[in-house]
């Protein structure tokens, strides 16, 4: 009784969020700042989700928010088509100590162990997020085909494991050790690749 | 099983929590989709004609090889986004589906060198966007109330019945996903020349309408 309440509680908050973030669209007109609120309205879909408060609610967030940031993505290209932006002359964060100093570095270090440590999904998450960090404070440039390349491998890894996982129970271990590391290698390597090569001509 | 709405289930497949099953009524649309998705694959597409009123002036529009290649894969992957929604028996399997098939339309027409096309592409997918919440939303108080999502064990009859704010829900984010009978604000959309393709975002969008009206009178 006392869950039932508690979930309704969360509903009604969250609902509340929702309309809020609908209100703001309503009255907005510009394009751009519609496609901002978007970000928010994001949120409370998910919240609604998460508050199963069960495994089976993080097993729903991680494909609710992929679905949500694929289609931020492709619409963030449709608008730049639309507004004919082709130059993009911001290739860092634009901030005089991160750029100079060793923070970037440290932090990313920290956020990379921290998420190897958590390993699977969060901890690729964190790990990537780290890697993000740096590439955006550095204006890394280079060839990534290398990390394309080892999150395909990693991916792989994963997928013989799920394989593992039905057809040979009794190889469990391995298949978990398997998953594990293939995941937050390729969640790693995943997001550290979006924003450093978006946007590239890749002929 | 009691009187369920598509038919007795002819085939199930239940492998880790991936839930797929074939009743008459959704290996009908399975097999349209599926039609459809081969005759994006191998039909060539056709070039829209500009005519002038008034006189006798007529000309066909240029459109580049790579923007038809893209339009092309955006089509298919639309079909087998379709083919997943028709046949998937989860609830929020559907419902990733559904704004898989949302995407993809958008993208069928997003490479068309047309400001007006692009624009209403980009309109209808911030409607797409905001869908998500409806959508996933009903998704979660079907799980939260019933506590399952297999639609298989919803068409048993023996679990709590399905609050109607949730099909209602589910139903509202269908349709903000651009979904028949109410794509008129695709219209624009459909300005994008190139046949087959183009004909992709409807039919999608019908046949996601007709598995939902299925889904909804499961619970």
């Amino acid at each position: 009784m006392t869950m039932w309440g508690q979930y309704s509680y969360g509903l009604l908050v969250v609902m509340v969020a929702a309309i809020i973030a609908f209100f703001a669209l309503a009255r907005e007109y510009d394009d751009f700042h519609k496609f901002l609120l978007l970000d928010l309205i994001e949120i409370p879909s998910l919240g609604v989700i998460a508050l199963l408060g069960t495994d089976l609610a993080e097993a729903l967030v991680l494909p609710g928010l992929t679905v949500g940031i694929a289609e931020q993505l492709a619409l963030s290209q449709i608008y730049c088509v639309k507004q004919g932006i082709k130059e993009r002359p911001v290739s860092r964060l634009n901030i005089e100590v991160v750029a100079i100093g060793d923070a970037p570095l440290i932090i990313s270090i920290f956020l990379v162990v921290y998420g190897i440590l958590l390993s699977g999904f969060t901890g690729g998450g964190v790990a990537g997020l780290g890697l993000v960090y740096f590439f955006a404070s550095r204006g890394y440039k280079e060839n990534l085909n290398m990390l394309e390349m080892a999150s395909g491998i990693s991916w792989a890894l994963w997928i013989f494991a799920f394989f593992c996982f039905m057809f040979l129970p009794d190889y469990w271990f391995i298949a978990l050790m398997c998953a594990a590391v293939g995941i937050v290698l390729k969640v790693t390597v995943k997001m550290s690749l979006v924003g450093t090569m978006w946007g590239e001509n890749r002929e | 099983m009691s009187d369920p709405i598509g038919g007795v289930p002819y085939y199930i497949l239940e492998f880790g929590d991936e839930l797929v099953y074939f009743t008459p009524y959704t290996i009908t649309l399975f097999l349209l989709a599926l039609t459809f998705t081969v005759l994006v694959i191998i039909s060539r597409p056709e070039r829209q004609m500009d005519i002038a009123f008034g006189g006798d002036a007529y000309g066909t529009k240029e459109i580049s090889l790579t923007e038809l290649q893209f339009r092309r894969f955006m089509a298919i992957a639309c079909g087998l986004a379709s083919m997943g929604a028709m046949v998937t028996g989860d609830i929020f399997n559907f419902t990733l589906f559904t704004a898989m098939v949302g995407i993809t339309n958008v993208g069928i027409v997003a490479a068309v060198k047309s400001h007006h096309v692009q624009d209403a592409a980009f309109q209808y997918g911030l409607v797409a966007l905001c869908a998500t919440v409806p959508l996933f939303g009903g998704a979660a108080v079907y799980a939260a109330s019933t506590g399952s999502l297999s639609m298989i064990e919803l068409m048993k009859g023996t679990l709590p019945a399905v609050p109607l704010i949730a099909k209602a829900l589910l139903v509202i984010g269908v349709v903000g996903e651009g979904m028949a009978p109410f794509y008129a604000a695709k219209a624009e959309m459909f300005r994008a020349p190139g046949a087959p393709y183009v004909i992709m975002c409807s039919l999608s969008s019908l046949l996601i309408f007709l598995r939902v009206v299925e889904v909804v009178m499961l619970g």
